[in-house]
């Protein structure tokens, strides 16, 4: 979760991830946004990320992107 | 039928009759009989082409969800319980299904928009190359073919639905009388908006019980919508048309109003003709995503294409962009190119994903040049945009001006206003790109004072404008009353002799001031040509 939440630091760092749960819905993030974090957890945990993927519940809160990340990883 | 008519007014009042009139579980079905006799009374024999778009399209869908159900029972299989290779070579083979089923059924779709709208354009260019290059005079094509209404609108609606399939965002429609209503739904055939499967059908099929609440709201946003058209939208249009026409002879600062006043003709025709969808549809309960939000407030060209064509705009983001830019081949490229060069090897696939989907969106709103340069200055000034970012913070910090001072937001609204104005000059030169260029030169190089006889010549009197004008002061309130909270709910809330004295006082105005009456046609919505 550290992890995660140091890559979201690197796009937005002024963003507090332990609590903010909407990033996607109150476009905190743009598509510009999602499509580096894609890349950089793609890198990061060698893991593949399809479009089915970028839907707001994944994408809303570190701990959504967490729980997307550790299925596919899974998978 | 224009949606600003007696006859749709009629029309609209008829289906709303029946459709109350009937049992709830077969008010669809009123629906769909009325978006037929619509779409026939519109196109004629070109009714066949969403015929085939929507049965091909149908039998794709329950393939696709016939495979699905299928994988699902063998999942559910005991055996496979702990066997997670197997499970993953079945998920994968249904994957490779309905990746095929998708692939067929948009062959076909999208087929059909490319051969009806874009194949004279192509053909074009191909023979002006064998002109050019070998000085053939055979000349090659598909000859005048009938672009049939709203083909780029139900196209992309249901090309996204097959692809949402595809990704399994939700089950199929197996009522083909539903689905073939969600594709050809009447008062969104014409511009939109482009609504998606899971939204729209929540109220489109129900059956929806008669309230007085829908019915209000639909009546306002009708007649907000029509006023919008009638009063700014069709009073500006003679002028406007006369202006580019007459671009020749005319100085940069006629040029620089004629853009101005094309932005506000624009943003009222659209949106007052999504007003009137979006609340027709309320008459029968049916609830349509807004299409725009407030889009002349934006602070960079990136929010306002969030704003403007909303549904347009993130159709194009989910179904083109986000699978460009984030597939294995160009994610691939752009770490290959990272080794040579960081900076643009991290912004390959991002970048190329845009310009692509901005290409396409110009090519979306016509098989010409001139929309193809405006899409691709759209995805380079959001390219630039981001880069220079930094840059922006670093002045803005610099002059003192924070991301919440009054000062900077005003001065990013009148930037982002302008270099969109700017960018409607290849809308608006039907000549081709040369009458665009001619048009930029007069604008930066020929300028003077605006006179009022010159106005008066080209179509607008001073009285004339200033209706219009008075008009889009009136959208401007109300765009600033709509920050917190929709105009819509704010008068539904207050007391019924309020809403009474709104709507009394909309619809003198718009008898009044409105464009309408004998010997005058209102002017098509200018989104149907797309």
């Amino acid at each position: 979760m550290d992890e995660i939440i140091e890559i979201l630091s690197g796009i937005h760092p002024e963003i507090d991830y332990e609590t903010e749960d909407a990033l996607i819905d109150k476009r905190i993030f743009d598509s510009f946004d999602i499509v580096t974090l894609v890349g950089e957890l793609t890198d990061n945990y060698d893991i593949e990320i399809g479009p089915e993927e970028l839907i707001p519940e994944n994408f809303n809160s570190a701990a959504g992107i967490y729980a997307l990340v550790t299925r596919l990883m899974e998978e | 039928m224009s949606f600003v008519s007696f006859s749709f007014a009629f029309f609209v009042a008829a289906a709303v009759l029946l459709y109350y009139i009937v049992p709830a579980k077969h008010r669809y079905i009123v629906l769909l009989v009325f978006s037929y006799i619509y779409y026939v009374a519109a196109c004629g024999k070109y009714v066949i082409y969403i015929l085939v778009t929507t049965a091909v399209s149908y039998a794709a869908s329950m393939a696709m969800e016939h495979f699905r159900e299928d994988t699902e029972k063998l999942l559910k299989n005991g055996e496979l319980l702990n066997d997670r290779a197997r499970k993953k070579e079945i998920k994968a083979r249904l994957k490779g299904r309905l990746k095929l089923i998708m692939i067929l059924c948009l062959c076909v779709d999208i087929g059909i928009l490319a051969v009806l709208k874009y194949s004279e354009f192509v053909f074009a260019n191909i023979n002006r190359l064998r002109l050019d290059l070998f000085g053939n005079t055979d000349f090659i094509g598909f000859g005048n073919l009938v672009i049939p209404l709203g083909i780029s609108f139900y196209t992309f609606q249901t090309a996204g639905y097959i692809i949402d399939l595809y990704y399994m965002r939700y089950r199929a429609e197996k009522n083909p009388l539903k689905f073939a209503l969600f594709v050809s739904f009447f008062p969104q055939i014409i511009q939109g908006p482009i609504s998606r499967f899971n939204e729209l059908s929540v109220t489109l099929f129900n059956g929806n019980r008669l309230k007085a609440d829908n019915i209000r709201r639909g009546l306002c946003m009708i007649l907000f919508g029509v006023g919008k058209k009638l009063i700014i939208a069709d009073r500006l249009s003679a002028f406007i048309g006369r202006s580019v026409a007459s671009y020749e002879v005319l100085n940069g600062e006629y040029m620089l109003l004629t853009l101005f006043l094309y932005s506000m003709q624009l943003y009222a025709d659209f949106s007052g003709g999504i007003n009137i969808t979006i609340g027709v549809a309320r008459l029968f309960g049916v609830e349509i995503t807004e299409n725009f939000n407030r889009p002349f407030f934006s602070k960079s060209v990136a929010e306002y294409w969030r704003r403007w064509h909303i549904t347009l705009g993130t159709w194009f983001r989910d179904y083109i962009f986000y699978p460009i830019s984030i597939s294995k081949r160009l994610m691939k490229t752009g770490k290959r190119l990272s080794g040579v060069n960081e900076f643009f090897g991290k912004r390959f696939s991002l970048y190329t994903a845009t310009i692509i989907v901005w290409t396409a969106t110009g090519f979306w709103h016509g098989p010409e040049w001139r929309y193809i340069v405006w899409g691709l200055l759209n995805g380079i000034i959001m390219c630039v945009s981001a880069e220079l970012e930094p840059l922006y913070e670093k002045i803005n910090r610099r002059i003192g001006w924070s991301d919440t001072s009054v000062l900077h937001k005003m001065f990013s609204v009148f930037r982002t206003f302008w270099i969109m104005s700017l960018l409607r000059t290849f809308d608006l030169s039907v000549r081709g790109l040369g009458q665009a260029a001619g048009i930029f030169k007069k604008i930066f190089t020929e300028f003077g004072m605006i006179h009022s006889a010159t106005l008066e010549e080209m179509g607008l009197p001073k009285d004339e404008l200033m209706v219009a004008m008075a008009g889009v002061a009136v959208l401007f309130v109300i765009s600033m009353l709509q920050r917190k909270k929709s105009i819509y709910d704010r008068l539904m809330g207050s007391k019924e002799v309020y809403r009474w004295i709104v709507c009394a006082a909309s619809l003198t105005f718009i008898v009044i001031y409105g464009y309408y009456g004998p010997g005058y046609d209102a002017a098509d919505f200018i989104y149907m040509q797309f």
